[in-house]
C-alpha cells in the first residue's frame, strides 16, 4: 500500500491505531519527494533530517500511551513566505536567498505544538506575487496532474506537494486568490479564511489588509482538520481577531448529515458578463450546480454591482501596499547586498535592483505610483471608496444566503510562458477569487470535475467568520458526488 | 501616456534603477497598468469612506509588554556586515 496516497485524516488514524509508525510514513513521503520533486520542483528546501527526528518523538509519545495533537505525525508543507526558526525562508526570491529566520511564525508554533511534521518549504511565486509560481527565482513548479502546465500561484509548490502526495497537507497564503486558484489548478481543496482568522505573525507580508493563511488538503476534512489546528487570536497580530477562537472545530460536523438540504445559494451574475470563464469548465459548474439542487438548495441569481471593479481596486491596493512593504529589503539588516556601491544610496539602489525580480519590480513601481502626489486621492483612496462598497454589496447578499458559488478560475490550468503576454488579462481574471480579500471573506476551492483531463475548482465563499457554512457545503457536495 | 522622467520619479522614490534599455518597453507596460487601473475613476464615491480595515475589532494597540525580543546575536545574523555587535553600513556623516 503506498501511504502517501491516502487522505491525511486516514494517515492520522493508521498512526493512532498503531497500524503504521510515524517514522514510516515520514520516511514513504521522503522516498516519494526524491522520485517526484526533481521534475515538480514543488519544494524549495526538504526538512529531512528534523522530520525524521521528529516522527521518532511522536512515535515515542504513541508507545507511552500519551496523547497526540491534531496533527498527530502528519507531513506538511510550508509555503517559503511564513518563516521557520532553523529552515531557510527564501519567499521565493533572489533578496533572501539565504535568510534564516530567528524565530518561528505563530502558525508554524502551532503546527508544531499540534505535532504536525515539517516536511519542507515549498514553492511560490517571488514574493508571492503571480498567479502560476513562474517567477520564483528557483523556477516554476510544474502541475502534478499534467506536467506541460501550471501548478497556479502564487502558492504553487504547496499545492502540487498536497496533489503529488509529498505531503499530506500544506500551509499558503492568499493575498488575491493564491490558495484558492492553485487548488482549483492541481485538483485539491484550498480554504482562505475570514481575514483575522489565523495569525500573520511570522508570514512575510506583502498586502497588510489582503494577506491571510490558507490551507491545502486532498478532500474538506482535510482542509479543516488543518484549518482547525492553525486558527485563533494571537496578540503578537494587531489584525488577529478575537472572533476567530474556536470557529472552525472538526467536531462540529457531524459525518452523516445532509449539509446541502435547505442551503441557500447565491451565484452572482456578474462573472459571466465581465470576464467569461472558459466554456467547458462553466459547463462543470453547471452540472455541480445540478447536485446542489437536486439534493435540495434554493439556488438565486443575485447581483453584486462593484464587482466591476473589484480587479482594478484589488490592483491598486495590492501593489500599494506591496511596494511600502518592499521597502524594508535595503541589504542592511538582511537580504541581498549588492557587491558594488560607493554611497549609502547605491547600496540600497543596488541591493533592491539585483535582488528582485521583474515582477515585483512592476509591481513595487506600480504601488508607488498609486501613493505618490495626486494619485494618491484618485487611485488609492479611490479603491479603498470603492472597496467599502463592495463590502456593502457582499453583506447585503449574506444577509439572505448561506454561500456563494463560482468557479475558482475563469480559466483552465494554462501552458507555461503565457502571462508576460497577457498581463491585464491576468490581472482582470482577479475577480473570481480577490473580492474575497478585499472584503474579508472566507472561501474555499473545491474540486469538481475536469476538462481534458485537466481540474476544474469550484468556489465556496462564506460571509466573514462563517468558516462553518463553507465547510458545510463543501462536505455536503463531496458526500452528494463520491 | 507616462514619460521617460516620470518613470525615473518613480524608480527614484523605489530606490529601483533602470537601466536605458528597459526604459521602453517598461513605458509600454506601464501604459497599460495605467490604462487598467485608472477605469476605477468612473465609479461615483461621493460620501463614502475608505475602508482601510476589514474588520471592526482591530487591535491597532497593545500593552507595552516585552514578548517578540531578539538577542543581539539573532538580530545581526543574516546581515552581510556587521562590526561590535551592530550593523556595518557606509559612513554617512563626515
Amino acid at each position: 500500500m503506498d501511504l502517501t496516497s491516502l487522505k491525511a485524516w486516514e494517515m492520522k488514524e493508521k498512526i493512532i491505531n498503531k497500524e503504521i509508525s510515524c517514522k514510516e510514513l515520514i520516511e514513504a513521503h521522503i522516498r516519494k519527494i526524491e522520485k517526484e520533486d526533481p521534475d515538480i520542483n514543488a519544494f524549495i528546501t526538504l526538512n529531512k533530517d528534523e522530520a525524521l527526528r521528529e516522527s521518532d518523538k511522536i512515535d515515542a509519545k504513541i508507545k507511552n500511551g500519551q496523547d497526540i495533537g491534531l496533527l498527530g505525525g502528519l507531513p506538511i508543507g510550508i509555503k517559503d513566505n511564513i518563516v521557520t526558526k532553523n529552515i531557510k525562508t527564501t519567499c521565493g526570491s533572489k533578496m533572501l536567498e539565504n535568510y534564516v529566520s530567528p524565530f518561528d511564525a505563530s502558525v508554524i508554533e502551532k503546527i508544531k505544538y499540534n505535532d504536525g511534521i515539517i516536511i519542507g518549504k515549498t514553492n511560490l511565486d517571488e514574493f508571492a506575487a503571480g498567479d502560476s509560481t513562474e517567477t520564483s527565482y528557483f523556477g516554476p513548479t510544474k502541475n502534478p496532474i499534467n506536467k506541460n502546465v501550471v501548478a497556479g500561484g502564487s502558492s504553487g509548490g504547496s499545492a502540487a506537494a498536497v496533489a503529488a502526495n509529498m505531503a499530506a497537507l500544506s500551509l499558503g497564503t492568499d493575498t488575491g486568490g493564491s490558495v484558492r486558484q492553485p487548488a482549483s489548478f492541481c485538483g485539491i481543496v484550498g480554504i482562505k479564511p475570514t481575514y483575522g482568522m489565523v495569525s500573520r505573525y511570522g508570514v512575510v507580508p506583502v498586502s497588510d489588509t489582503l494577506d491571510q493563511v490558507g490551507v491545502f488538503g486532498r478532500d474538506v476534512k482535510d482542509a479543516t482538520l488543518i484549518l482547525n489546528s492553525i486558527t485563533g487570536y494571537d496578540k503578537k497580530d494587531s489584525t488577529s481577531s478575537k472572533k476567530s477562537d474556536s470557529v472552525v472545530s472538526l467536531a462540529n460536523f457531524k459525518e452523516d448529515k445532509d449539509y446541502l438540504d435547505g442551503i441557500k445559494i447565491a451565484i452572482p451574475k456578474e462573472y459571466m458578463d465581465l470576464v467569461p470563464a472558459d466554456k467547458k469548465a462553466q459547463e462543470q459548474f453547471n452540472t455541480a450546480m445540478k447536485v446542489f439542487e437536486k439534493s435540495g438548495a434554493k439556488i438565486e441569481i443575485v447581483s453584486i454591482p462593484h464587482l466591476k471593479y473589484a480587479a482594478e481596486a484589488y490592483y491598486i491596493i495590492m501593489t500599494s501596499e506591496l511596494s511600502s512593504n518592499m521597502a524594508r529589503y535595503d541589504g542592511i539588516a538582511f537580504g541581498h547586498r549588492a557587491e558594488e556601491y560607493e554611497t549609502l544610496d547605491e547600496l540600497y539602489v543596488n541591493s533592491r535592483t539585483e535582488g528582485f525580480g521583474n515582477e515585483i519590480k512592476t509591481r513595487i513601481m506600480a504601488g508607488t505610483y498609486a501613493l505618490t502626489g495626486a494619485q494618491n486621492k484618485e487611485l488609492y483612496q479611490k479603491a479603498m471608496r470603492v472597496r467599502r462598497l463592495l463590502q456593502e454589496d457582499y453583506d447585503k447578499v449574506f444577509a439572505s444566503y448561506d454561500v456563494i458559488l463560482s468557479l475558482t478560475s475563469k480559466d483552465l490550468p494554462f501552458e507555461f510562458n503565457l502571462t508576460e503576454n497577457n498581463l491585464i488579462e491576468s490581472y482582470r481574471a482577479n475577480i473570481y477569487t480577490a473580492p474575497a480579500n478585499l472584503v474579508g471573506l472566507c472561501a474555499m476551492s473545491i474540486p469538481i470535475g475536469n476538462v481534458d483531463g485537466l481540474p476544474v475548482g469550484m468556489e465556496i465563499t462564506g460571509d466573514r467568520f462563517k468558516e462553518e457554512n463553507i465547510i458545510k457545503a463543501g462536505l455536503g457536495y463531496e458526500r452528494a458526488v463520491l | 501616456m507616462i514619460t521617460k522622467d516620470e518613470v525615473l520619479h518613480i524608480t527614484d522614490i523605489a530606490k529601483l534603477k533602470i537601466s536605458d534599455e528597459e526604459i521602453s518597453p517598461f513605458i509600454e507596460k506601464f501604459d497599460k497598468i495605467i490604462e487598467f487601473v485608472e477605469k476605477i475613476k468612473v465609479v461615483d464615491t461621493e460620501n463614502v469612506e475608505p475602508l482601510y480595515q476589514v474588520n471592526e475589532d482591530n487591535y491597532l494597540l497593545k500593552d507595552d509588554e516585552e514578548d517578540q525580543i531578539l538577542n543581539r546575536e539573532e538580530a545581526l545574523q543574516n546581515t552581510k556586515e556587521q562590526k561590535y555587535g551592530y550593523f556595518k553600513i557606509l559612513k554617512v556623516v563626515e
